[in-house]
């Protein structure tokens, strides 16, 4: 009983950084159908802005002084996430705006690898994984017979908060209109005198920064961080946000939980262990796919003719 | 064919009491249609009264919500594949061709589900296989004469003038040996010229023994080609018979914002073509 | 693939910069003289530690008249046709072939300059340091860009057309000394700079140059018509063709390509040849994305292994080399259905992620050596080589007193192998189900309308993709000896699906040529390893935007991506087609926007 209540609240904790990451597809297929398979990356990407914010910029007195290094992290994580990503938003993915739809998913797969390579190459020593600073209190938190480190209850806390304001935007604010409207129907919202272009940037700009806060979180609780983790979580996500059914934010958020407690659980009891963790996930992709692949919130869509 | 001639008990395409609801939305309540062999059937109505919707159902794109579809007499599977290869073959609105495919192979396609090549045939190239290759191609060059681009048969689809390419939709549509011919607004966007051309053509179509339906917005062009029309207004069947009937019923007058029929000539016209510019 | 980026980024600026067109003669032959210049003139200040740079470039052509050799030769020659094709009168397609010969001058000159200057450690290596002067690689680029503008200036109108009804022997002739020069080609490319690595530091820069002039060459042969002439010929005499590209194909271990490492990387090449030929008919032919591909190439070599005796398969069982490819084609291709059956269901960019799905479940499974048929990390190593009548196909060969390189024989294999691949897809492609697949790609819902049972076609395509494969999973087995999940990575269907793409999706000989350039480039260019994956990110990218459809177009693939790419529109179609063009943009709008939804 024990194990299994530790193995859904790591599977929550866990669930918390894809839900970060699977917001950022969601908002980006939903606007212009892209599956932007680099988005991965972009969390990958966040997390070594982190990194180096931590290791060059953060002046020696305050390193150890979680409350001012953390936030500096984090903000040189998104800044580094948001830069990257409206980089390959102009240059890789806006020319083919009105290409046909493989052209753009196989230019996300060479940013993709263009983006691992770069950080391999070229950030100091990072052909190996490296070591990620603990910018947070280093403890267990006992919550009856669970026990979390500080790290994932931040995350969890932070994923929760994020999301809600980000909903709240969307539904509240005058942007989130438009980026509403430009998802429904682009050429219409174009007519009512909405930039697509802003909001699109917009868009990438959001779920890059969500993609960065969550990089560093991630990097802090793990403690070590490679050019991998971003393939790994972005297919966990992109997962999570076709399980919520992609284009809807709430719907990423919870299937990223789901996604989370499938990967911990299936690794705790299903046969295989946690070699095959990774493979339920997939399978549980490849079925929603074929039997909803509208998810469990999306709608379904109407054959056109 | 004998098998058809002896069917005259039932009418070649019957439509019972076909309704399609989208989510909260009726987009048809209770259409029926009846065509009898050699005739041709117009569909008219204003925009978004469901006649596309309605030749989805017949079609087999959309499965209705109620009703049944019959061609002679047999029900129809509500599958696109399996209607066409029963015999009812369509063109559609906003022309869709295979557009990066010639002329040719576009009706050659048309030809598929009347040829038998297997995949251990299609990979050896036998004799049989030639031979029923050829006579594709044969029927299908006699199409393309039939709708006048014989000429044409290399081009990229493409890249054919528009009224080009509604023929050789058309020819795409005959080549799978159709009973029942599908016309979705086949003079949308052509001028006097290309419009009678193509009533010469449906006509001629109807004389080698398919029977047709058209949906149209030119009300003159439908007036002057159908042996029976058939008026959708939001959903329901307003009217149905002989189109001096149907051109005199006050309903469709009333229906058609209450204007003498010059007037909605004009207007549908206007309207025909302004959606033709709008078009997705 | 840079080259041809910089060719849009120039034609894009050439727009204001076209000189008149009474410039173009002047322009050739200043440009053709100074590449011969180039050519004559010292290209590096000092001596390279590692030795001379090939070809002799610190000499003085008066130092050694006769040591022009290599890429001075090339540029030589380029310089010299220039001159040619600019004062003979009457030249078909001038401007296309002073544009070929001027990228051409300009690819050479700048790779080798890039690499003198990157290895001398500055701009001084390639002008004056030291009291040495070297411009020819600056002269060189200077001569490759006034070319172009001169082939801006003439004009680059359509290619010419020959005439194709020659009697037949003329045509025999023609085409067999075009395919003896496309062997020729083909072994000096693959020998150009010889092997990279610690003993031979400048393969890449002359394998580079070598692939410039060779690119330079064949547009300039196109621009005067002769690829088009020679390619119709061969369409019209096709048997003969067929048997002479065989012959040439086998003649290869002759040349001076005939040595072990070479017959092991083309055989390898040929193994990816056929596999991509496969993909092709999922990706190029039915339009189906797939991103597990190279999972069946997998089943295929798993398999294998398992029926080859090796003393570390699970099964103990010991199968005839072709019967054991045969059950390997037919279990991955059996596979393959299974895994096309339920992404029936799936369209588009789903579809896409499905068969990744699939993929990466077949890898971890490998990975954890599932049911213990694939050992795992370790691999199933010791898979004994085929052989016939006791003679190994890794072993040499002596045939009457000719000696053949060790692994002909494989290489006698995959040839075969990929001719019959090729064969299939041809036949496919021109039949009642080829068609309907490239209905389904075009617009699905029409071709549900023609009567077309898209679900068994879908199947039938990744039936016919996996079994192809599996196939060719079985030979990689065999030839390698060793079966291991690593080769059946992800990456390795993206590198296949490159391949695809790169050459030309639904064509035979962009499958080739694309694999071919992916498994041989990483092979010559050794020292930039580090950056083999990082260069394929952004050729991927780079492709996608400045020509997606490919180095050998479809002619179908060619409309339809050119033609819908807004921005990325390929050189040939904006000029070839510009009046076609003007009179489907008259009724086009309708159109092009129904294309980008579907």
């Amino acid at each position: 009983m024990t194990t299994l209540l530790q193995q859904i609240a790591n599977g929550i904790a866990l669930g918390a950084t894809i839900g970060l990451i699977a917001l950022g597809y969601t908002m980006v297929y939903g606007i212009i159908q892209l599956i932007n398979f680099a988005h991965g990356e972009v969390f990958m990407v966040g997390a070594f802005g982190g990194l180096a914010t931590y290791r060059w910029l953060l002046p020696e007195g305050i390193r150890g002084d979680w409350y001012l290094s953390l936030p500096l992290m984090l903000l040189g994580g998104v800044v580094v996430a948001v830069t990257v990503a409206l980089l390959m938003e102009r240059f890789a993915y806006r020319p083919l705006r009105n290409a046909p739809r493989l052209a753009p998913l196989i230019t996300a797969l060479g940013v993709s690898i263009v983006l691992q390579e770069a950080i391999r190459l070229w950030f100091p020593d990072a052909d190996a994984a490296q070591p990620f600073p603990k910018a947070f209190l280093d403890a267990q938190i006992k919550i009856g017979p669970i026990s979390l480190r500080a790290t994932q209850l931040l995350l969890i806390a932070v994923s929760i908060v994020l999301s809600v304001l980000l909903q709240t935007y969307v539904n509240r604010s005058k942007m989130g209109r438009a980026m509403r409207a430009t998802a429904q129907d682009p050429d219409t919202a174009r007519l009512m005198g909405i930039n697509p272009n802003r909001v699109i940037v917009l868009t990438f700009a959001i779920g890059a920064a969500l993609a960065g806060v969550a990089g560093v979180l991630y990097g802090i609780d793990i403690t070590n961080v490679d050019n991998a983790i971003g393939f790994q979580n972005g297919i966990f996500a992109f997962t999570a946000a076709v399980l919520g059914g992609i284009g809807s934010l709430r719907g990423a958020v919870i299937g990223a939980f789901v996604i989370g407690l499938i990967k911990t659980l299936g690794g705790q009891y299903m046969p295989g262990g946690t070699q095959y963790d990774y493979v339920w996930i997939f399978v549980v992709l490849i079925l929603v796919l074929v039997f909803r692949p509208q998810g469990l919130f999306g709608e379904a869509e109407r054959v056109r003719a | 064919m004998t098998a058809l001639a002896q069917d005259t008990a039932h009418p070649v395409l019957e439509a019972r009491g076909v309704t399609m609801v989208f989510g909260g939305l009726t987009a048809l309540n209770d259409v029926s249609l009846r065509l009898d062999r050699g005739k041709i059937v117009g569909l008219i109505g204003p925009n978004g009264a469901g006649k596309t919707t309605f030749f989805n159902c017949l079609t087999g794109l959309y499965t209705p919500t109620k009703g049944t579809v019959l061609l002679s007499g047999r029900r129809l599977a509500p599958d696109p594949s399996e209607v066409t290869i029963a015999g009812v073959a369509r063109t559609f609105q906003n022309i869709r061709l295979f557009p990066n495919m010639t002329v040719l192979e576009n009706v050659l396609v048309g030809r598929h589900c009347r040829m038998r090549q297997g995949p251990i045939a299609s990979l050896l190239h036998g004799p049989s296989f030639r031979r029923e290759e050829n006579a594709a191609k044969q029927r299908s060059r006699e199409l393309l004469a039939f709708v006048g681009l014989a000429s044409a048969e290399d081009e990229i689809a493409r890249n054919l003038p528009y009224g080009d390419q509604r023929r050789l939709e058309i020819a795409r549509a005959l080549a799978t040996d159709p009973k029942v011919l599908l016309l979705d607004e086949p003079t949308a966007g052509m001028n006097p010229q290309e419009t009678e051309a193509a009533r010469q053509l449906i006509f001629a179509i109807r004389d080698t023994g398919v029977s047709v339906v058209v949906i149209e917005h030119d009300i003159k062009f439908i007036f002057g080609l159908c042996d029976s029309v058939s008026v959708l207004v939001q959903g329901e069947l307003l009217v149905e018979g002989r189109p001096e009937v149907v051109r005199a019923d006050p309903r469709v007058i009333e229906a058609y914002l209450g204007k003498p029929p010059e007037e909605i000539e004009s207007e549908t016209r206007g309207a025909a073509e302004q959606d033709k510019r709008e078009k997705p | 693939m840079n080259m041809v980026s910089s060719v849009q980024t120039a034609k894009k600026l050439s727009g204001s910069l076209v000189p008149s067109p009474a410039a173009a003669k002047p322009l050739a032959v200043v440009g053709g003289v100074l590449a011969i210049v180039a050519a004559l003139l010292p290209w590096v200040t000092f001596r390279f530690n590692d030795g001379p740079y090939p070809e002799l470039a610190t000499l003085q052509f008066f130092d050694a008249p006769l040591q022009v050799t290599g890429f001075r030769l090339h540029l030589l020659l380029f310089g010299v046709a220039a001159v040619a094709v600019a004062l003979v009168p009457k030249v078909p397609g001038r401007g296309r072939v002073l544009r070929a010969l001027g990228w051409g001058v300009f690819a050479v000159s700048l790779v080798t300059t890039v690499f003198i200057v990157g290895l001398g450690g500055g701009l001084g290596a390639a002008t004056a340091a030291d009291g040495a002067s070297a411009f020819g690689g600056i002269v060189g680029v200077l001569a490759g860009l006034l070319l172009v503008l001169s082939a801006a200036a003439t004009g680059v109108g359509e290619v010419p057309r020959w005439s194709t009804d020659v009697p037949k022997p003329v045509a025999w002739l023609a085409l067999l000394l075009a395919f003896a020069c496309v062997l020729y080609l083909v072994s000096l490319t693959l020998t150009a700079g010889g092997l990279g690595g610690a003993s031979n530091p400048y393969a890449g820069p002359v394998f580079l140059a070598f692939l410039g002039m060779a690119g330079g060459l064949l547009g300039a042969l196109n621009g005067v018509g002769l690829v088009k002439w020679i390619s119709v010929l061969s369409e019209r005499h096709r048997g003969f063709s067929i048997v002479v590209l065989l012959l040439c194909a086998l003649a290869l271990p002759l040349t001076e390509a005939g040595t072990d490492y070479w017959m092991t990387v083309a055989t390898t090449i040929g193994v990816y040849a056929a596999t991509a030929i496969g993909l092709n008919v999922v990706v190029g032919l039915a339009g189906l994305l797939d991103l597990g591909y190279v999972a069946f190439m997998g089943v295929g070599a798993f398999v294998g292994a398992n029926l080859s005796g090796a003393a570390a398969a699970k099964l103990g069982i010991t199968l005839p080399f072709p019967v054991a490819a045969l059950v390997a084609a037919v279990i991955a291709g059996i596979i393959g259905a299974i895994v096309g059956s339920p992404t029936l269901r799936v369209r588009g960019d789903y579809l896409a992620i499905v068969t990744l799905a699939f993929g990466e479940i077949f890898t971890r499974s490998a990975q954890n050596d599932i049911g213990g048929l694939t050992g795992g990390p370790n691999a199933i190593p010791g898979i004994p080589a085929v052989s016939i009548g006791g003679t190994a196909f890794n072993q040499p060969l002596e045939v009457g007193g000719l000696e053949l390189p060790g692994g002909v024989l494989y290489y006698f294999m995959i040839v075969l192998v990929v001719g019959a691949v090729m064969a299939i897809f041809a036949n496919l492609k021109n039949s009642r189900i080829g068609r309907a697949w490239i209905a389904i790609r075009e617009d699905e819902d029409a071709a549900r309308a023609m009567g077309i049972k898209t679900g068994r076609a879908k199947i039938l395509a990744f039936l016919t993709g996996a079994t192809l494969a599996g196939l060719a999973g079985a030979i990689f087995a065999h030839k390698l000896g060793t079966a291991s999940y690593d080769s059946f990575k992800f990456l390795e269907s993206v590198t296949l699906l490159a391949a695809v793409i790169l050459g030309g999706m639904g064509t035979i000989p962009g499958a080739v040529l694309g694999a071919a350039l992916l498994f041989v480039l990483p092979e010559k260019l050794r020292e930039f390893s580090d950056y083999r994956l990082l260069i394929f990110g952004l050729a991927l990218v780079f492709i996608m935007r400045f020509r997606p459809q490919g180095l050998v177009p479809d002619r179908v693939r060619r409309a339809e991506l050119a033609g819908e790419t807004a921005e990325g529109k390929s050189i040939q179609q904006v000029e070839e087609a510009l009046v076609a063009e003007q009179e489907s943009v008259d009724h086009a709008p309708e159109r092009d926007a129904k294309g980008d939804r579907s």
